[in-house]
C-alpha cells in the first residue's frame, strides 16, 4: 500500500466522522468513557470502523481520543486495543489507513496553566511510543484548542516515530483557538513543524468553516483537512439531534472542497451516512494539493508577523550589552524588569522581541528559556532568540510557543552545522548574518556572496531561502567611513536574490554625539532601499518619527491614519508635561501620577540630594496617603496608586544613588505559603515596602517552607512576612513560622490575609499580625528603627 | 465529547452591565468610587473579556441523609441540600470570562499593582454579573433557588472534576482545573441552580 502521503498527491481522500454518535446508538451510556470498548466491546468498534471504511473513508481514527497515562493507568493496553480494532476493520481493503488519534491532555500549559511543557511533551510520548509498537499508517493530531498543546504533541510525534503527522485544530467562529492563535499562527508554526497535513475540526459547522478554510488555502503550503460538526447540538422531544443535516452536510463539504479543503471527513454528530453522501458528492470535483506559497513570517501563540512591504520593528532592548541595569537583573535572576522591558516595547509598537540574555557569568540556556516562557506570558508577540549558544537556542526554540525567529546564523561552517538542524527540526524564521571564517567582507558583492553560500547550505536541510532574511551588517561609520555605503549597497544586491533583509540598525553610530540623528537617517536611508526589518529602540522618537513618516510616504499606511495616530499622541505628550508643572512630587504621589512623579523626581534630582527626596519628599507624600487610608479618607486602590508613583520616583532616586549608600539594611522577605496561590495581598505590601524604600525579596506565591528559611538565611534578612488566604493553608503557615523560630529566632514574622486575625496569628506562633498593608508597612518601620 | 446535551450562553463586553455593588465589595471602596484609573482599567478589560457559560438542565434528588443526586455525581452536603430543598431539577452552570482576562492581568502584575489590583477586581465583579445575567436568563418563567457554588458551606471543591466534566467545560469553554482544583481562566465560576417545584 501506498504510503498516505503519496496517495494524497493523487487524489482526494477522506477521513471518517463522529465516533460518540455511532457509539451511543449502539449502547454507550453518555459520560462513559468510549474508549474502554477498545476492550470490552472489540466488536463494536471494529463495526464503526467497517461503517466508515464501506462509507467510502479512507482514514479511521482509533478510538484513542482521550486516552493518556493520566487519564488511564492502562493507556498502553487501551491505545493496543484500539489500534487492533481499526486494523482489523482495513484488513484487505484498498487505500484504507489507520490513523493513530491523539487529543487534547485536558490540562492547561504553562505560563497560564500549570502542566510543563516538557511533560506535556513526556505525555504525548508515551502515546505514541504505545502506538508505535502495534503500529499504525499515520498519527492524526486533533481537537487541540491551544497551540503550545499541539506543539508538544507534534514534538512527540515526530520524536518517537517516523509517520505522517496530521494535525487539526478547533477554531470558534471568529477564527481562534481558545487560547487565541489564528489559522495564520497555526499554519505558520505546523509548517515550521513539518507536519504533512494541517487543519480544523470539531466545535462548528461546515457553514461556519467556510472563512477559515479560505483563510487555511491561502496561507498553507501543506494539505488541508477540514473535519465540521453536523452544526450545533439541539434538544428536540427530548432527545439530542445536530441541526445540519447528512444532504445540507455534504452540500456545504462541496463548497468545501471548492474552496480548498483537500482531505475531508466529520466530527461530533456525523454518521457513516454523513461521510458517503460527502465522498459521492466530492470525489469527481476537480482535485488539487495546495499552492506553494512564498512568504516569509514568524509566529507568537496568538497571530502570525509576515515580512513583506510594511517595515518590521525588532525590539532590541533585551539584551545587556551596555545597559547595566539588564545586566544587574539577570545577574539577580530578576525577571520583572526583564519582562517590563518586553511589555514597554510591546506597547511602543514593535512587531517582534529581540531577546539575548548572554552574560558569561549566567547560565545562558537556562535564563534564556525562562525569560521567554515568562516573556510569553506577557506578550503576544513573535521572539526573536538571540544567542550564540547553541545550546541555549536550542532549548529556547524547543519551549516556544510558536515559530520563533532565529538570531542568527552566519557563513561558518560551524555556525551553520549547528542552527540549521534547529530550524529543520523546530521551525524558525533565520537572521543570516554575511561573515564567515574569512571575516566580514568589506565590499557589497563580498556580502552577497556569503548570503549566497548560506542560502545554498540551507537548501540542503530542506530550508527554502523564503525562511532567510539577511543581515549584512551596518558596522559604525565612525571606525569604518565606508559602512554606511556599503551596508545600503548590500541591502539592495541581497533583496535582488529573492530574500528579505534585517539589520542592526544603531551600531551604524557607535561613538558619535547624538547618535540618534545619524542612526534614524541611516534607518530611512536603509527603508528607501528596500530593507524589511529593523533591529532597534523603539524608544528612540526619532526612529519611530522615520518608521510613521516611511509607512506613510511609501503608501504603506491607509489614510496615513497610523502616521496621525502617532503625531497626535506626541502633542498630547506635551501638553501632558505642562499638566505635569502644575503638579509637586508630593502631590504626584498623593494622587497616585506615575508619569509625573518620574519626571518631578528627575526635574528635583538637579538640585536635591537623593536622600532628601526620598526623607523629605516620597515618605512624607506616602505617609499622607498611608494615614488617609488609615482613617478611611482614601481607599486601596488610591493607596496602591499612590504606592505605584512612589515606587516609579523611588527607582528613579536609586539611579542616582551609588550601590554603598543605598539603605539595603531595610530588607524584607515575603511569600504565599505552600498550597496557596493566591497573592494579591502580599503583592499589595510588596509594593507599598518599595514604596517606603524596603529591598524586598518577593519569592512568589505556593513557596515550601524551606524555600523562606533559605532566603532569609542567605541574605541575613530578620523580618518576614507571610500570607495565606485560604484556610486550608494556614497550616502551612505554622509550618513555616516553626521552621523560621527553629533556624533563626532572631527572626520576627509577620503575617496577614483574608482568614487571619490576630487570635489566629497568635496560635501559630507570628510576632505580628498585620490587618492591611500600611499596618505591615508601618510595624517593618518600627522594627528596623528599633 | 459525550455529552451532546450542553447548551451555551455568550454575550458581548458591552451587553453585561457590572454589578456596582460588587464591584465596590471587591475594590474595598463605597459604590460611589470613580476614578480615570479605574475606568482607564475597564477598558482595557473590555477589549479582552469574552462571556461564555456553558449549562445543562438536569432531574435532581435529595434524600434524608443530604446526599444530593445532581445526576453526574452524588454528594453529601447539609448546605446544598438545604438550598436544593423543594428542586427536583437544577442548572449546572460553568461560566468564564475566558484566558485574555488571564494574560491581561499577567501582564498588569508586572507593571502596575494599582491596576492588577483594580482589574483584578473589575473581572471578578464581570464574571459575577454575567452569572448574574445568564441565570436570568435561564430563570425565566422558573422558580429557581439561589445559586450554590462548589467551595460554599460544605460543599467540596472536589464537586469541580465531575461537574466540569459533565459540561465538556474543556472544549466548550476552556476551563481546566489545576492540582489545587482552581479553575483557569481565574475568572471563572461554576454553580447549581435549583429549580422549585
Amino acid at each position: 500500500m501506498k504510503k498516505i502521503t503519496e496517495l494524497i498527491k493523487e487524489k482526494r481522500i477522506y477521513f471518517d466522522g463522529g465516533t460518540g454518535t455511532v457509539l451511543q446508538s449502539m449502547g454507550l451510556p453518555a459520560g462513559q468513557s468510549p474508549e474502554l470498548w477498545n476492550i470490552t466491546s472489540p466488536e463494536k468498534i471494529i463495526s464503526l470502523h467497517n461503517m466508515y471504511f464501506d462509507a467510502g473513508a479512507n482514514i479511521v481514527k482509533t478510538n484513542t481520543f482521550g486516552i493518556n497515562r493520566v487519564k488511564f493507568e492502562n493507556y498502553r493496553e487501551l491505545i493496543g486495543a484500539g489500534i487492533k480494532c481499526a486494523k482489523k476493520a482495513a484488513e484487505g481493503r484498498e487505500d484504507a489507513y489507520v490513523a493513530f488519534d491523539m487529543g487534547p491532555t485536558g490540562q492547561l500549559l504553562e505560563p497560564l496553566g500549570q502542566l510543563k511543557f516538557e511533560e506535556a511533551v513526556s505525555i504525548f510520548a508515551d502515546n505514541v511510543k504505545a502506538a508505535v509498537s502495534v503500529g499504525v499508517d499515520l498519527i492524526l493530531i486533533e481537537t487541540m484548542n491551544d497551540s503550545y498543546e499541539t506543539k508538544a504533541a507534534v514534538l512527540a510525534a515526530k520524536e518517537n516515530s517516523d509517520l505522517p503527522v496530521f494535525v487539526t485544530n478547533v477554531y470558534d467562529a471568529a477564527g481562534k483557538l481558545m487560547t487565541g492563535a489564528d489559522p495564520e499562527a497555526m499554519i505558520t508554526m505546523l509548517e515550521g513543524l513539518r507536519v504533512d497535513a494541517l487543519g480544523i475540526n470539531c466545535s462548528l459547522g461546515p457553514d461556519v468553516m467556510l472563512p477559515i478554510v479560505k483563510r487555511l488555502k491561502d496561507y498553507s503550503s501543506i494539505p488541508i483537512i477540514v473535519n465540521p460538526n453536523a452544526g450545533l447540538p439541539e434538544v428536540k422531544d427530548g432527545k439530542t439531534i445536530y441541526n445540519v443535516g447528512k444532504e445540507e452536510f455534504s452540500d456545504y463539504m462541496v463548497k468545501i472542497a471548492e474552496g480548498g479543503g483537500t482531505i475531508l471527513g466529520g466530527c461530533c454528530g456525523t454518521t457513516p451516512e454523513y461521510i458517503k453522501m460527502t465522498v459521492e458528492k466530492t470525489k469527481s470535483l476537480p482535485y488539487s494539493l495546495p499552492e506553494k506559497k512564498n512568504y516569509t513570517c514568524v509566529s507568537s501563540y496568538t497571530h502570525a508577523v509576515f515580512i513583506d512591504k510594511q517595515p518590521i520593528l525588532i525590539g532590541e532592548r533585551i539584551n545587556p550589552t551596555g545597559k547595566s541595569k539588564l545586566k544587574a537583573a539577570l545577574r539577580n535572576d530578576d525577571l520583572n524588569y526583564i519582562l517590563n522591558e518586553g511589555i514597554k516595547q510591546t506597547d511602543a509598537g514593535v512587531h517582534i522581541l529581540d531577546v539575548n540574555v548572554g552574560l558569561p557569568e549566567i547560565d545562558e540556556a537556562a535564563m534564556l528559556v525562562k525569560c521567554v516562557s515568562a516573556l510569553q506570558g506577557v506578550t503576544d508577540l513573535p521572539l526573536q532568540l538571540d544567542s550564540t549558544n547553541f545550546d541555549a537556542m536550542e532549548k529556547a526554540m524547543r519551549i516556544y510557543n510558536g515559530k520563533p525567529l532565529v538570531n542568527s546564523v552566519n557563513g561558518t561552517e560551524e555556525s551553520m552545522g549547528k542552527v540549521f538542524p534547529l530550524v529543520q527540526k523546530y521551525g524558525g524564521g533565520i537572521i543570516a548574518l554575511t561573515i564567515d571564517e574569512s571575516g566580514i567582507p568589506d565590499t557589497a558583492q563580498g556580502r552577497v556572496a556569503v548570503a549566497e553560500k548560506i542560502i545554498e547550505r540551507a537548501a540542503k536541510y530542506g530550508i527554502d531561502k523564503k525562511e532567510i532574511i539577511v543581515d549584512p551588517l551596518a558596522l559604525t561609520v565612525s571606525s569604518n567611513p565606508e559602512s554606511a555605503m556599503i551596508t545600503i549597497e548590500s541591502v539592495k544586491k541581497i533583496r535582488e536574490l529573492g530574500v528579505k533583509t534585517s539589520l542592526g540598525i544603531s551600531n551604524i553610530s557607535f561613538g558619535l554625539p547624538q547618535r540618534e540623528i545619524i542612526t534614524s537617517t541611516f534607518y530611512a536611508n536603509a527603508l528607501q532601499s528596500g530593507l524589511n526589518c529593523a533591529i532597534m529602540n523603539p524608544f528612540s522618537q526619532a526612529m519611530m518619527q522615520v518608521y510613521y513618516a516611511f509607512r506613510a510616504l511609501y503608501m504603506l499606511d491607509s489614510g496615513c491614519a497610523d502616521y496621525i495616530t502617532f503625531a497626535s499622541a506626541e502633542s498630547t505628550a506635551v501638553t501632558n508635561n505642562a499638566v505635569v508643572q502644575e503638579q509637586t512630587l508630593h502631590s504626584s504621589i498623593v494622587k497616585g501620577l506615575k508619569e509625573s512623579a518620574v519626571t518631578l523626581t528627575a526635574e528635583l534630582l538637579k538640585t536635591t540630594a537623593p536622600l532628601d527626596i526620598i526623607n523629605g519628599h516620597i515618605i512624607p507624600a506616602l505617609n499622607e496617603i498611608g494615614t488617609a487610608f488609615e482613617q478611611k479618607k482614601a481607599y486601596l486602590p488610591q493607596l496602591l496608586m499612590s504606592a505605584d508613583a512612589a515606587s516609579a520616583a523611588f527607582e528613579e532616586v536609586k539611579k542616582q544613588i551609588p550601590t554603598e549608600q543605598s539603605d539595603s539594611s531595610k530588607a524584607i522577605v515575603l511569600a504565599t505559603v505552600k498550597g496557596d496561590i493566591h497573592d494579591i495581598g502580599k503583592n499589595i505590601v510588596k509594593v507599598l515596602m518599595e514604596s517606603y524604600g524596603f529591598t524586598v525579596y518577593d519569592l512568589g506565591r505556593d513557596v515550601a517552607p524551606e524555600t523562606i528559611v533559605n532566603c532569609a538565611v542567605e541574605h541575613s534578612c530578620k523580618l518576614v512576612g507571610l500570607s495565606a488566604l485560604m484556610t486550608t493553608t494556614v497550616p502551612s503557615m505554622a509550618e513555616t513560622i516553626k521552621l523560621l523560630n527553629k533556624t533563626d529566632p532572631s527572626v520576627k514574622v509577620m503575617v496577614g490575609g483574608a482568614v487571619l486575625n490576630q487570635e489566629y496569628a497568635d496560635m501559630i506562633g507570628a510576632d505580628f499580625y498585620g490587618a492591611d498593608a500600611m499596618d505591615s508597612v508601618r510595624y517593618a518601620e518600627k522594627f528596623y528603627k528599633g | 465529547m459525550n455529552y451532546t446535551d450542553v447548551r451555551i450562553i455568550s454575550a458581548k463586553s458591552d451587553e453585561i452591565e457590572i454589578n456596582r455593588r460588587e464591584l465596590a465589595l471587591r475594590l474595598k471602596t463605597d459604590m460611589d468610587f470613580a476614578d480615570k484609573a479605574l475606568s482607564e482599567c475597564s477598558q482595557k478589560l473590555m477589549d479582552v473579556i469574552t462571556y461564555r457559560c456553558a449549562y445543562i438542565r438536569t432531574d435532581i434528588s435529595i434524600n434524608e441523609n443530604n446526599i444530593c443526586d445532581l445526576g453526574f455525581a452524588k454528594i453529601k452536603s447539609v448546605n446544598l441540600a438545604k438550598n436544593l430543598n423543594g428542586c427536583s431539577e437544577a442548572f449546572i452552570i460553568a461560566a468564564t470570562a475566558g484566558i485574555g482576562v488571564d494574560r491581561l492581568l499577567s501582564k498588569l502584575k508586572i507593571i502596575s499593582q494599582a491596576q492588577y489590583y483594580m482589574t483584578d477586581a473589575i473581572a471578578s465583579a464581570a464574571i459575577e454579573s454575567f452569572m448574574d445575567h445568564a441565570s436570568d436568563k435561564l430563570s425565566v418563567g422558573l422558580n429557581c433557588a439561589p445559586r450554590f457554588s462548589p467551595g460554599y458551606g460544605d460543599l467540596p471543591l472536589s464537586l469541580q472534576t465531575p461537574l466540569l466534566e459533565r459540561l465538556n467545560a474543556q472544549s466548550l469553554l476552556g476551563i481546566t482545573l489545576d492540582s489545587s482544583l482552581l479553575m483557569t481562566p481565574m475568572k471563572s465560576i461554576t454553580a447549581i441552580m435549583g429549580i422549585k417545584k
